[in-house]
């Protein structure tokens, strides 16, 4: 288990849009998936979600599974309109210009440490 | 009209239902172009053509006596019987319906003979209506949409009479095709529904996801539907209906990875092809039925009650 705000450093991400207290939400588990479906199966509490879509419905998927968090992954700007969805569902959304590949090692990485 | 005409077996019994209180005269056009049999087939030709119809009835003193169609008059072109007049060509024999008769009845006379119209007459038997499927086809539609305006108002309140033991939450949900903006309102409610109830988060998750999947197929898939929630204190019973195409194969379309989504759809994230694999394996019972240019239901239901069985994670 990690505090999300250690995780955001890592990944070097900006916030697009943060509610109260979000740095000390706690995550069990990450999850890195471009599918909709596949990010609905999964499985795991507390996920931190990892993905390179842009829609809102990634926003949506998040609240259905109940993530702590959404990061847009190889992004240097995200449409401010994603923001303000995530700021209308109280659901913390950031974006890193990292890869997909080396968020996940990064993430990972911290994840094993204790 | 043969009194012994009955609604016919094919009609599905949503659409009886539909058709339930509403009468022939509810549906028919009221502004009839009749003629008496002394006008030509040329003044019926004029007459379709101005008036944009396929079909005069020929009325003697309000009696409705023969009809001429389309066919009639192409046919009398064809023969040269243009300036004749339309008595001695007219089709005779014609069937009427009754306007005190209900609805269905219209319906199982259209698919029971081949007419595209029929003159519809009062008690004195006189002409006061004429009964198309495109009538039919726009009343049905109103019907639905006055119910489904009525349902959304109750929708969501807690019933008086019945105490909260037996009736949680009742919703439905109006959904169009490709709008992507409003997948998830369904499945945001029913999670808040039953976070309020302290109901597990694994099984908030399961009936969140099922309630999403099938949101999305709606407007992924459909030509736009509805989906209805019912929480009682034992269940969640998600209801997706939706107006067509249908699905060709079910067995296919349950098989993990079968999807005919459009590159569209796939660029939003969707179409890897496991939502109704997805839905059924998160659902305790779940069923689906669906029938070509008629629309596809699934039922999905996921029981609250945690010592009940709970589907195999690994099936």
């Amino acid at each position: 288990m990690k505090k999300l705000l250690l995780l955001i450093e890592a990944l070097n991400a900006t916030a697009a849009s943060t509610p109260d207290g979000w740095e000390n939400r706690d995550v069990h588990t990450i999850f890195a998936s471009d599918l909709i479906s596949d990010i609905l199966v999964s499985e795991g509490d507390h996920i931190l979600l990892i993905t390179s879509l842009l829609s809102d419905q990634v926003l949506r998927t998040a609240d259905v599974i109940g993530a702590v968090a959404v990061v847009l992954v190889n992004r240097k700007k995200i449409p401010a309109m994603l923001g303000k969805a995530a700021a209308k569902q109280g659901i913390p959304l950031f974006h890193t210009p990292l890869p997909k590949f080396e968020s996940c090692v990064r993430l990972g990485r911290l994840m094993e440490t204790l | 009209m043969s009194p012994a005409l009955q609604p016919t077996e094919e009609m599905s019994l949503r659409i009886q239902e539909l058709a339930g209180n509403l009468k022939i005269r509810d549906v028919m056009t009221r502004k009839v172009f009749a003629v008496t049999r002394h006008c030509t087939m040329r003044d019926v030709q004029t007459i379709m053509k101005n008036n944009a119809i396929s079909g005069v009835p020929v009325v003697d003193d309000r009696h409705v006596i023969g009809l001429i169609s389309v066919h009639d008059i192409m046919n009398a072109y064809e023969q040269e019987w243009m300036a004749d007049a339309v008595a001695d060509h007219m089709t005779t024999g014609v069937r009427t319906l009754a306007e005190e008769q209900p609805l269905s009845i219209a319906m199982s006379a259209f698919s029971k003979f081949p007419y595209r119209r029929f003159p519809v007459v009062n008690r004195n038997n006189e002409l006061t209506g004429m009964v198309t499927l495109r009538n039919i086809n726009m009343a049905l539609i109103q019907e639905l949409s006055r119910q489904l305006d009525a349902m959304e108002t109750e929708g969501g309140r807690i019933s008086p009479a019945t105490s909260s033991e037996t009736f949680i939450f009742y919703r439905v949900y109006r959904i169009a095709r490709y709008d992507f903006e409003a997948g998830g309102k369904a499945s945001a409610e029913l999670r808040e529904q039953l976070q309020a109830r302290g109901i597990s988060p694994k099984i908030i998750r399961r009936a969140a996801v099922a309630c999403y999947e099938l949101e999305i197929n709606i407007i992924a898939h459909s030509f736009g539907g509805t989906l209805t929630l019912y929480v009682d204190k034992d269940r969640v019973r998600i209801t997706a209906n939706d107006f067509g195409p249908g699905i060709p194969d079910i067995e296919e379309a349950m098989t993990e990875g079968f999807s005919t989504a459009t590159d569209w759809i796939r660029s939003q994230g969707f179409g890897a092809g496991m939502g109704l694999p997805n839905t059924k394996r998160l659902s305790d019972e779940f069923a689906i039925q669906s029938g070509i240019d008629m629309g596809t239901m699934v039922k999905a239901i996921i029981h609250l009650n945690p010592q009940e069985k709970q589907p195999d994670e690994n099936e």
